[in-house]
């Protein structure tokens, strides 16, 4: 199996090759024989990578310990589905599945190809096969996870995956983020392919912005997902540490973010075209750096990824990525002028390009904080470090600003607001936003950043309701007949992308709410009990009712029982299980939290250590995290909106396969 | 290009770089090693230092407060005798860290006051997610 896996994945790279060069002399001759060689050996390097993962994944299903990457991740005791997640427990695997997520995704473009422009499409292809050849050069020759042990005899048994990972986000997390980096490949290829065909119309932007909407759901599922996993897997109560690993997924995220909203003024205002085509380099540019980034060792990181030679392959694509897309620039520059500029600040371009402008921002600041260690080394010849006050320090602002003009963007008139446009628009969200400053006030919300956090989210939310409300008064006055329930769906049917995007801000101001609360209004404590005992944290009683050891072939544990109650009225709120497990075979303690979520809080407590010869102490940690579930609530609600973004228009589809 | 869009740009940079220029000046911390403290005998406030969780003294109470004490030594080199010459006494108050053991490499936020590092945070490398022992070792 294992040599059937190697076997597909090189004839892939031969096929992508081929993809390439047959790519080339389909853009040069127009001939279509060359296109449909291209597209073609594009399928092929497709189904050929899907092999190649296949036999991966069935050499974990039979525990085959003579493939050294099986014999790392897995182990006999596993239970199967965690064998089968194994896949990308490790670099060589998640090297494979990148593959094959970019390849799936040549592959329908490929199989779609005569929807697209004659001019655009063989490019598009050679570029989607380059960036193939890159990625499968990189498992070929230097991640290869086929690779034998070479030992005389097979392992009775393999070494395991990470205790950490056994768990079912880090079974989705990973993929997710990989099919979120991948698919911003292929409107990177589509622009480029505009910049190499001179078709600079707005075609490639509406025929990549499923991909991107795709892309960016994926991405922001894994970001969300990876946090909910190290709040329930960690211990330490939080979900985010600006730890360069999570900056490389969350760097793309901002610029793919900052793309989203700068395209619809480049299709209603048809400027912005060099912007746009740097927001895409960028973004897929991010995508690599942040492979580098994780993979090469350059930064200290939580995640110790194994120092490979990897890192100078990725960093000499990363090159040839930004040079390429330079050089076209350079040379279409005439083709890639405006017609039209900014006439006003108080306009919705000029908004759109502030909300850019912040992304961009956060994007460099984070960057900036990311290189810093290297960049200090390289300058000064001492090494410094910045951490979490520092990207707090800066973003946090930054993402102020942005609520704030996430209300404002959508609502202001194109071109020139009128005095009128601003009364109508902002009258109501501005009153009751000034409004709710003064209940938070007298509420005792004085600190500076969660008073503004709340208002700026409250007024976002405002100009929603009251946009949504005037939609909904124009349907029924159109249509007298009908009631509120028919009139808002028939409105969403009508604007789906727009109400789409409501959708997305409703979740961000969600999002951004749950942060903020946890952020500022954090409870912590440290405390041991013996059996029996209890004791009280916020408006909570907490009673150690047992202490207990278990064990099966995976860990040994020890687990505790802990009523929680009402501090209030005695009530039993629920009875709760932290617990520590011994992995046998790693030797890995683990923490597995107890966990009471709540619409108003989180109950978080974490098995600390248990002393048994001092009477029988149990120490825990506890956090109350207020408002924490809304984070997850609102990233679901962004996914909701994006997919109704997604949703597919029939009318519009047909329209666009008849073009 | 139209004066308002450079307008803006220009001062979106201007304000970016501000900001960066002064969290940074706030909150950049030196990164040391062992050695490096072992060297010197002033005391340093916000440093970051990368150590090898050495064999000796490593002590974890709960009461009154969860505090973890060890000595660190550099990483990466064999020391023909762990003492309290070459390592560095640490002290964290916190819950021990999951893959918190002797021979992990550890990353430490904090301050070096007489001789004593006071970690503010404390950073556990999790060796095993990318790099899993060698397999020839462990089947001779």
């Amino acid at each position: 199996m294992a040599e059937l896996g190697h076997f597909s994945q090189t004839l892939a790279l031969i096929l992508s090759v081929i993809g390439i060069i047959s790519g080339i002399l389909a853009g040069r001759t127009g001939k279509s024989s060359w296109l449909l060689t291209c597209r073609n050996a594009t399928i092929l390097v497709g189904i050929f990578v899907g092999i190649a993962l296949a036999s991966l994944g069935y050499l974990f299903y039979i525990s085959d310990f003579s493939v050294t990457y099986v014999w790392q991740f897995s182990n006999r005791a596993m239970e199967s589905n965690y064998r089968f997640s194994a896949i990308w427990g490790g670099m060589d695997g998640s090297m494979l599945l990148w593959c094959f997520f970019l390849a799936a995704a040549a592959t329908i473009v490929a199989v779609r190809i005569r929807h697209y422009p004659v001019a655009l499409s063989p490019w598009v292809l050679m570029v989607l096969n380059a960036s193939v050849a890159f990625f499968l050069t990189v498992v070929v020759f230097y991640t290869n996870p086929f690779r034998f042990l070479g030992q005389p005899f097979i392992p009775p048994d393999g070494n395991g995956l990470n205790p950490l990972l056994q768990n079912i986000y880090m079974q989705i997390h990973p993929p997710s983020l990989y099919i979120g980096f991948t698919m911003f490949t292929v409107p990177y290829a589509f622009c480029l392919a505009a910049l190499i065909s001179k078709e600079l119309n707005n075609e490639w932007i509406r025929l990549t912005r499923r991909w991107t909407l795709i892309g960016w759901g994926f991405l922001t599922a894994g970001i969300m997902l990876g946090g909910h996993w190290a709040y329930l897997e960690l211990g330490w109560g939080g979900f985010w540490a600006w730890d360069p690993v999570e900056n490389a997924s969350f760097m793309p995220w901002l610029t793919a973010t900052a793309f989203l909203h700068s395209v619809m003024v480049q299709e209603r205002k048809n400027m912005l075209k060099t912007w746009n085509v740097w927001l895409i380099v960028l973004t897929y540019s991010l995508t690599i750096f942040g492979t580098f980034l994780t993979r090469s060792g350059i930064v200290q990181s939580v995640h110790a990824f194994a120092e490979t030679d990897v890192g100078e392959v990725f960093l000499q694509y990363l090159a040839i990525v930004i040079l390429a897309a330079a050089i076209l620039t350079y040379v279409r520059w005439k083709e890639l002028k405006s017609e039209r500029f900014i006439e006003s600040f108080l306009s919705r371009e000029a908004a759109f390009l502030v909300n850019n402008l912040l992304f961009l921002s956060i994007c460099f600041a984070t960057l900036w904080g990311v290189m810093f260690p290297i960049l200090s080394e390289a300058v000064t010849g001492t090494k410094q470090t910045v951490s979490i006050p520092f990207f707090n320090k800066v973003n946090v602002p930054l993402f102020l600003l942005l609520i704030f003009f996430m209300g404002i963007g959508p609502m202001i008139a194109w071109r020139k607001a009128t005095f009128s446009n601003l009364r109508r628009a902002f009258i109501a969200p501005a009153i009751s936003s000034l409004l709710v400053t003064v209940i938070l006030l007298w509420a005792g919300i004085r600190e500076i950043y969660p008073l503004a956090a709340y208002v700026f989210s409250f007024f976002a939310l405002m100009t929603i309701v009251v946009e949504f409300y005037r939609g909904m008064k124009a349907v029924r006055a159109s249509k007298s007949e009908k009631g509120i329930g028919a009139a808002s769906a028939d409105l969403l049917r009508r604007h789906r992308a727009r109400y789409g995007g409501y959708l997305v801000h409703i979740g961000v101001v969600m999002a951004a709410i749950s942060i903020t609360s946890s952020m500022a209004y954090k409870v912590e404590k440290e405390f041991s009990i013996i059996k029996g005992e209890s004791i009280e944290i916020g408006r909570f009683k907490i009673t150690l009712d047992e202490i207990s050891t278990t064990a099966n072939d995976n860990y040994e544990s020890l687990i505790t029982q802990m009523s929680l109650y009402n501090k209030d009225n005695g009530n039993l709120i629920e009875v709760i299980h932290p617990e520590k497990r011994f992995y046998k075979k790693s030797q890995e303690t683990t923490t597995e939290v107890a966990l009471r979520m709540g619409a108003r809080e989180d109950f978080y407590v974490a098995l600390a250590g248990y002393d048994d010869t001092n009477g029988g102490k149990a120490s825990f940690k506890v956090f109350i995290n207020p408002l924490q579930i809304w984070l997850w609530v609102g990233g679901l609600i962004m996914l909701i909106g994006t997919g109704v973004v997604l949703f597919p228009n029939r009318k519009k589809e047909i329209e666009g396969l008849e073009t | 290009m139209n004066s308002k869009f450079l307008t803006l740009f220009a001062a979106a940079f201007i304000v970016a770089v501000i900001m960066v220029y002064q969290a940074t000046k706030e909150s950049a911390a030196q990164v040391l090693v062992v050695s490096d403290l072992l060297k010197s005998s002033e005391n340093m406030t916000r440093i970051r230092v990368g150590g090898r969780v050495s064999t000796l003294s490593l002590d974890y109470v709960t009461e009154p407060v969860m505090k973890l004490s060890f000595r660190i030594q550099d990483p990466g080199k064999e020391l023909p005798e762990v003492t309290e010459s070459n390592t560095v006494s640490v002290v964290y108050e916190g819950l021990r860290p999951d893959m918190f053991s002797a021979g992990r490499d550890v990353i430490i936020d904090g301050r070096y006051e007489n001789g004593v590092l006071y970690a503010s945070n404390l950073l556990t490398q999790c060796p095993s997610k990318y790099e899993p022992p060698d397999p020839l070792k462990q089947n001779q």
